[in-house]
């Protein structure tokens, strides 16, 4: 596997989220895989094994709050909670790195600070382009989301999602 | 107006009371009804789709 020059930033819900789907492993293939103190916490409190099962390349951060006034003030409006505010305080520090994340809100201030951003879906499509996982496989996991997983995502756009996937690579 | 029972975190219900008897809301419901809003405001369901597509774009035709 060739590893991607990618760092990532971790809020807790694609790590949870991936560890229901067993696709935690998705994650090997980036440089570094950034958790802040919260979101550490968080993970623990829901998937406890999560965070030492696997070969991700985790790097566990301390838990520190940006003083950019602009960032803390979105943060804020946005009513962001902790961990979020400590993953988005963590992607300031490393502005090349992506950030990954579930939270529409935490995902509209991430934007408004022109860092990179996405979530579950995006790992879990992109695996196929990285060759982690073969298209097939992927449409089978994209299926269980709505019964295994706590990410709720409207049923109409899923199947949008595989059909889109199908086409792709004409399966 | 509809009424609702559900059940928040202590600590969420004594930071809301305690923004009533500050004066800066009128009661309880208030705040919940406020909180709402906001959350509906940025959870709209076409940014939510847009993220999602964006995802699946970037999924397949990134360059990472």
């Amino acid at each position: 596997m060739t590893k991607s020059a990618l760092k990532i930033v971790c809020d807790s819900g694609p790590i949870i989220h991936l560890d229901e789907l067993n696709c935690l492993h998705l994650l090997e293939d980036f440089q570094e895989v950034l958790i802040p103190d919260a979101v550490q916490k968080e993970i623990k409190r829901y998937r406890p094994l999560s965070l030492s099962k696997l070969n991700v390349p985790f790097v566990f951060s301390p838990g520190n709050i940006s003083d950019n006034a602009r960032l803390i003030t979105l943060c804020r409006v946005f009513s962001l909670d902790v961990g979020e505010i400590e993953a988005l305080s963590l992607m300031e520090k490393n502005p090349q790195a992506l950030l990954l994340t579930d939270d529409a809100s935490a995902r509209m201030v991430a934007e408004q600070m022109g860092f990179k951003v996405h979530g579950t879906i995006g790992i879990l499509v992109r695996s196929i382009r990285r060759g982690q996982t073969e298209a097939k496989e992927v449409l089978g996991v994209l299926k269980e989301i709505p019964s295994k997983t706590t990410l709720h995502i409207k049923r109409s756009l899923l199947d949008e999602i595989v059909i889109k996937i199908k086409k792709e690579f004409d399966l | 107006m509809k009424t609702i029972q559900t059940e928040v975190p202590e600590q969420l219900y004594k930071k809301t009371l305690a923004l009533v008897k500050e004066g800066w809301f009128r009661d309880e419901k208030d705040v919940f009804s406020e909180a709402i809003r906001r959350f509906l405001d940025t959870h709209r369901p076409e940014l939510m789709e847009k993220f999602i597509r964006d995802d699946v774009e970037w999924g397949l035709h990134g360059h990472d």
